[in-house]
């Protein structure tokens, strides 16, 4: 498996409504592909620690050039785990795709945290990649997975930053509790 | 809010899903962990699993555990268990 995107970026936004809007992101006008989300666990531990398994499903999108046979079934099932910690203010997530794992699988892993400046939080994102497809085109699957990954990354934040907009219009109105948190130190 | 992958299960789901955002933004974030909304959960979860069943998913959903603990510890450093799926 080969790692091959690293990426950190801030949003003007508290913590806590970045792991709301989380929750909250599908759906949303980037995300046209996701077709369901659906909660499998959920729990809270005994370190206070909220632990969640939920189900992506979204519309399959391959290349142009790969053989057909191969892809009765263009629904991609998605398995996304992660922890919010309340008290150090961490939400880890992993998502990776359940079905097609011969052709392509993509894990990818987020860490957000209060930011340096108030009211922001900063996300570290990373993702593999690993093919198992052989018959000379595990190289190609590959590469079309980072070049999609790195687009589908972007499309994905600026999910995130609608769902953000609309939980601070609606904290505006009264219908959602104001955060407000300090900069880590 | 987002759709159930099971027709039927959708509207149980939204019950849960407005409970827990509720829950989570009032409660959780504030410091109260205790948890709330458990019985739409196992109403909606119930739904869920019939529908995974019927089209096959359970399975990978078992295989998927099996193979890969939640690696929270691992962050940042090289996921190297990832490997080992065969």
């Amino acid at each position: 498996m080969v790692k091959f995107y690293q990426h950190s970026f801030s949003y003007d936004h508290p913590w806590q409504n970045v792991t709301l809007a989380f929750w909250l992101r599908y759906p949303n006008p980037f995300a046209s592909h996701v077709l369901a989300v659906d909660v499998l666990d959920r729990y809270v531990d005994e370190q206070g620690v909220l632990r969640t398994t939920r189900l992506v499903l979204k519309k399959g999108k391959a290349p142009k050039w790969f053989p057909k046979t191969f892809l009765k079934n263009s629904e991609a099932f998605v398995i996304e785990e992660s922890e919010v910690d309340p008290k150090s203010m961490t939400m880890i997530t992993r998502t990776k795709n359940l079905n097609h794992v011969r052709i392509m699988q993509i894990v990818e892993t987020q860490k957000f945290q209060v930011g340096n400046e108030e009211n922001t939080t900063t996300c570290k994102s990373e993702a593999c990649i690993v093919s198992r497809f052989g018959w000379g085109m595990t190289s190609r699957i590959e590469m079309f997975g980072q070049s999609n990954f790195a687009a589908n990354a972007s499309k994905a934040r600026k999910g995130m930053r609608h769902i953000l907009q609309m939980i601070r219009e609606k904290q505006a109105g009264g219908r959602l509790p104001f955060f407000h948190t300090q900069p880590s130190s | 809010m987002s759709s159930s992958v099971g027709p039927d299960c959708t509207e149980l789901k939204q019950k849960y899903d407005n409970c827990f955002n509720k829950w989570y933004s009032e409660k959780f974030l504030k410091g109260d962990t205790t948890p709330e909304c458990e019985d739409l959960f196992k109403d909606y979860r119930a739904c869920v699993m019939v529908t995974l069943k019927e089209k096959g998913i359970d399975k990978l959903l078992d295989e998927s555990r099996k193979e890969a603990p939640f690696p929270s510890t691992s962050f940042g450093e090289n996921n190297n268990n990832d490997n080992k799926q065969s």
